[in-house]
């Protein structure tokens, strides 16, 4: 029973990060057609610049390490979202709905960026110093708080992302141009401005995971990579476009990683989990609940 | 029906006679290096081209390309010493695997194709690690032609790369060619005309990653050491960024883009960060400031000799919007 409940908070809690991450690549696809490469390099930005100021305003300023995370964070989002409005600027704005030529100024950006960080950051690894020490026990499995911390607020993240998509007039504008572009224009939607804002939200959702993320795992400047393999096949099992299939997605790919790694170990979970893509795609050609089509 | 050019005949022999009568009595290895290099980086952007045409992106290549590699290498460690049967067998071996894959997953399409092949590659890569037969995470090492070919290596391995790429353009401007265009504007179109839009774009699939799987033959021989790190996302990611930096309009487009890349990505070569700032600096500056590739700088210098100084005249192609 522990195990189960063990791997069951693994899942939870890995899942919460990828859901976060993946709904950003999501979103960004969903509005503006573009296949992010940059995405994981946004993420990685935020969490390398939490691991430098963590340890630097916490010597500071003093205080608990908790105050400081936080701070950190909201600079590390200011300087992501700065970094992705200028990407879009004078990047992606001119490959609307050119998945292929979006795609490959996405992957310019991804060696550009990864080299800058890799420049200015160094490739030691990072640790961040314990957020939140001690740890929970519930049903006899064992998780720590700072990842409980983390998870929650993943959570509520998310929650607050799909009030403002469903419920606000931005949330209806950046649906409806991902439904139809043209027809939304006709309808008053301001389609730059929506689209820029699209790509800005999904920008501060790498951001965040990023940040999130950093407490939890070594951060080095290629630490996107991996999430950005992840983020895909998670997108692509949810559906591409879609936020609940992200959603859905998300915690499929953490329960795969976490079962899979503990019974055998993570290369067999990695090749597990494109192995599940492939038939799922034989099956499902559009993802579980996927409906754009470019 | 195409037409045989004999101007364009004449020059493409004379090339490619020019470049083996000079890769044979070359004594600089980096350059000859440097050129099959460009050679192999040229038939993984035309083949990456080749599936282009059919509005597809083709990011198995690399899986396939790594696959017809570790056949070379398995057929050169254990004694095979026939150049060219070993590299039709890989290459043979790339367009069995393009098939299998391509049958299962050309039904979907575009982005899902794309991140499929994606995926695809990178669980071929995983697989590798997992295989002791083949080394494992270290690779296989020692794959060398026969010390006879050892000096005409180079010059056998970029007139096998010359070939395929010829052999591209061949089949781009046959009546298949014409095929593949209309699959690409409409397959359902074509679908009603009794053709299988499947079967033009499987065809398609295989006969790209026969010319993929060649030039993963040739890679081995030229590096004499792989190992599962070199057959990463990036393979097809680098073949795109040559298309796209070349030009996609013809097939000369993405030849240029990987000489002009790969000899960019050796000058940087050791400069630790910077290499990734600058090669991934050149891709941007020239997605944003080229839009049509390298090749339209050539033709717009070509266009501006022959006016003279007159009013640049720029013809536009009403039916794809394309300069022409």
């Amino acid at each position: 029973m522990a195990l189960f409940v063990q791997l069951a908070l693994n899942t939870l809690q890995a899942g919460s990060v990828y859901v976060l991450f993946a709904l950003g690549l999501t979103l960004i696809f969903g509005v503006m057609g573009v296949v992010n490469f940059a995405h994981g390099q946004f993420f990685a930005l935020g969490a390398l610049l939490t691991s430098v100021l963590v340890p630097a305003l916490h010597d500071s300023l003093g205080g608990s390490v908790a105050i400081a995370f936080v701070l950190s964070s909201v600079i590390s989002i200011i300087v992501v979202l700065a970094l992705a409005a200028a990407a879009y600027q004078f990047g992606f704005r001119r490959y609307l709905r050119d998945m292929v030529g979006s795609f490959i100024l996405s992957v310019g950006m991804l060696l550009f960026f990864e080299g800058l960080f890799l420049w200015i950051f160094g490739g030691v690894p990072r640790v961040v110093p314990n957020i939140a020490p001690g740890e929970l026990r519930i049903l006899g499995a064992a998780i720590e708080l700072q990842r409980l911390i983390v998870c929650a607020v993943a959570v509520a993240i998310g929650i607050m992302l799909y009030l403002m998509l469903g419920y606000t007039r931005f949330g209806r504008a950046v649906r409806a141009t991902a439904e139809d572009a043209g027809a939304a224009t006709l309808q008053g939607v301001r389609h730059k401005r929506t689209l820029l804002y699209g790509f800005m939200v999904g920008s501060f959702l790498a951001a965040v995971s990023g940040c999130l993320t950093a407490p939890l795992a070594v951060i080095t400047p290629s630490v996107g990579n991996d999430y950005l393999i992840k983020g895909f096949v998670t997108i692509i099992i949810g559906g591409l476009g879609s936020i609940p299939g992200a959603i859905i997605g998300g915690f499929a790919i953490a329960l795969l990683e976490s079962v899979v790694g503990y019974y055998l170990d993570g290369t067999m979970a990695t090749i597990g989990m494109f192995c599940v893509v492939a038939v799922l795609l034989l099956f499902r050609p559009r993802g579980m609940l996927g409906h754009v089509q470019h | 029906m195409y037409s045989i050019d004999r101007k364009f005949v004449a020059l493409n022999v004379v090339l490619l006679v020019g470049a083996i009568a000079f890769l044979s009595v070359s004594e600089s290895t980096y350059v000859t290096q440097l050129i099959v290099w460009s050679a192999i980086n040229a038939v993984l952007a035309a083949g990456m081209r080749f599936v282009l045409l059919i509005g597809e992106t083709n990011m198995a290549c690399g899986a396939i390309y790594g696959f017809a590699a570790y056949l070379t290498a398995i057929g050169v460690t254990n004694g095979f010493d026939a150049v060219p049967l070993v590299v039709t067998i890989a290459a043979l071996g790339g367009g069995v695997l393009g098939l299998l894959f391509g049958w299962v997953t050309l039904r979907v399409k575009g982005p899902y194709f794309m991140l499929i092949g994606f995926a695809f590659t990178e669980v071929i890569r995983l697989a590798y690690t997992r295989i002791d037969y083949v080394g494992g995470n270290s690779g296989m090492v020692g794959i060398y032609a026969p010390i006879s070919l050892d000096r005409w290596m180079p010059a056998i391995c970029v007139a096998v790369c010359y070939l395929l790429v010829i052999g591209f353009f061949a089949a781009e401007k046959s009546s298949f060619g014409s095929l593949m265009h209309a699959v690409r504007n409409n397959d359902k179109v074509v679908e009603t005309l009794g053709v299988s839009a499947l079967r033009v774009k499987l065809v398609c699939f295989v006969i790209a990653a026969v010319a993929v799987g060649a030039a993963g033959s040739i890679h081995a021989y030229s590096y004499h050491v792989i190992s599962p790190g070199d057959f990463s996302f990036l393979i097809p990611v680098y073949a795109l960024a040559y298309a796209k930096v070349g030009g996609e309009r013809h097939v000369v487009g993405p030849v240029i883009g990987a000489i002009f890349l790969t000899v960019i990505s050796q000058l940087v070569q050791g400069s630790g960060a910077l290499q990734y700032v600058l090669f991934g600096g050149v891709i941007i500056v020239s997605m944003i400031g080229v839009r049509g590739g390298l090749i339209d700088i050539a033709k717009w210098v070509r266009c501006r000799y022959r006016i003279g100084g007159a009013r640049l005249r720029v013809l536009k192609d009403p039916a794809s919007g394309e300069l022409g």
